[in-house]
């Protein structure tokens, strides 16, 4: 199994100082979970608007385009505070992720959702009445509600 | 305060209370009660940057406002609800809890807010609803929801840690 074969990198990574240093100081796991939903709230808040104008819920007047250039600073936003904490997250539980099934969903769901964002959603935000706008709409905010509904039974279900 | 935590007592003890608690009703609330932070706050988010005069500065505040509007109430509905639910399966432990007694604190501070802004920069919306910069009041009313909203999230994280 391929996942096997890596099992060494995950064991490493709990042997770095960044591991060591997280979970000596008890406050500083949660603080990075804080400063993950801060990026939640952003990526989730401007994709969920995008999407809602994608599929002509929200804002019909104000063109899609007009509107992704405004939103997609802070989706990016969003997307750069939530991956270099949740790498923390995950050097610091690495064994753990390992072996928590919701783990690895969560990457899965990421990976498409990433794919698919960079993709077939910034597509159907470049232009007006896209043909694609309601797929796109509909498969962003799946994946993108996947990774933080897999990222939350993580801590629950394993 | 002692009818207060005999009333958080009862709510811990009752069937719906230990219900929630001990299965896997837990989860699915709290993750519902997470996700729908895109929906209320991700949306008030962008509605302060706007009143700061951040974001979409070439669109009427009064557009973004009653176009968010439906869409954000809905997500505090869903943020009440659930969070009503989770506080009735830990209506003891949140008693206790500093950062939950804080989390309230905040968001009383929120709504007075924007009871604040409602009642005054708020009434003279037609002078400056197209501006791209809106008043200072205005925009100090958007920074303090930002840094309170912040707030109400951080305590929210803590207290699940003193369960």
């Amino acid at each position: 199994m391929i996942a096997a074969s890596i099992y060494p990198f995950f064991a490493w990574c709990e042997r770095t100082w960044v591991c060591k240093e997280i979970t000596l100081h008890e406050s500083l796991f949660p603080a990075l979970e804080t400063i993950h939903l801060f990026g939640l709230v952003l990526l989730l808040g401007t994709v969920l608007i995008l999407s809602l104008r994608l599929l002509g819920l929200l804002m019909p007047h104000q063109p899609v385009p007009e509107l992704a250039r405004a939103l997609g600073r802070y989706t990016a936003l969003g997307l750069g505070i939530m991956l270099p904490s949740g790498v923390l997250m995950f050097v610091a539980t690495a064994v753990r992720c390992y072996g928590n099934t919701s783990f690895w969903v969560k990457m899965c769901f990421l990976a498409a959702a990433l794919v698919f964002h960079f993709t077939y959603f910034r597509k159907a935000l470049c232009s007006e009445n896209s043909q694609n706008a309601r797929l796109a709409a509909c498969g962003a905010l799946f994946l993108w509600f996947g990774v933080g509904a897999a990222g939350r039974s993580i801590g629950f279900l394993g | 305060m002692t009818s207060v935590l005999e009333l958080c007592k009862l709510l811990d003890r009752s069937a719906i209370g230990t219900d929630i608690r001990e299965s896997l009703l837990f989860p699915f609330i709290e993750g519902a009660h997470v996700l729908a932070l895109s929906l209320s706050i991700g949306l008030v988010v962008i509605t302060d940057l706007r009143l700061m005069g951040i974001v979409m500065r070439n669109r009427p505040a009064s557009e973004i406002w009653s176009q968010f509007f439906p869409w954000m109430m809905s997500g505090f509905a869903v943020m009440f609800l659930t969070g009503a639910l989770l506080f009735w399966s830990h209506a003891l432990s949140a008693y206790h809890s500093t950062a939950f007694r804080v989390k309230l604190l905040l968001l009383i501070l929120s709504g007075l807010n924007a009871a604040i802004y409602h009642v005054t920069i708020y009434r003279k919306l037609e002078q400056w609803d197209a501006s791209p910069t809106p008043p200072l009041q205005a925009r100090l009313a958007g920074w303090t929801s930002l840094i309170l909203w912040a707030g109400v999230i951080t305590m929210g994280r803590i207290m699940a840690y003193t369960f």
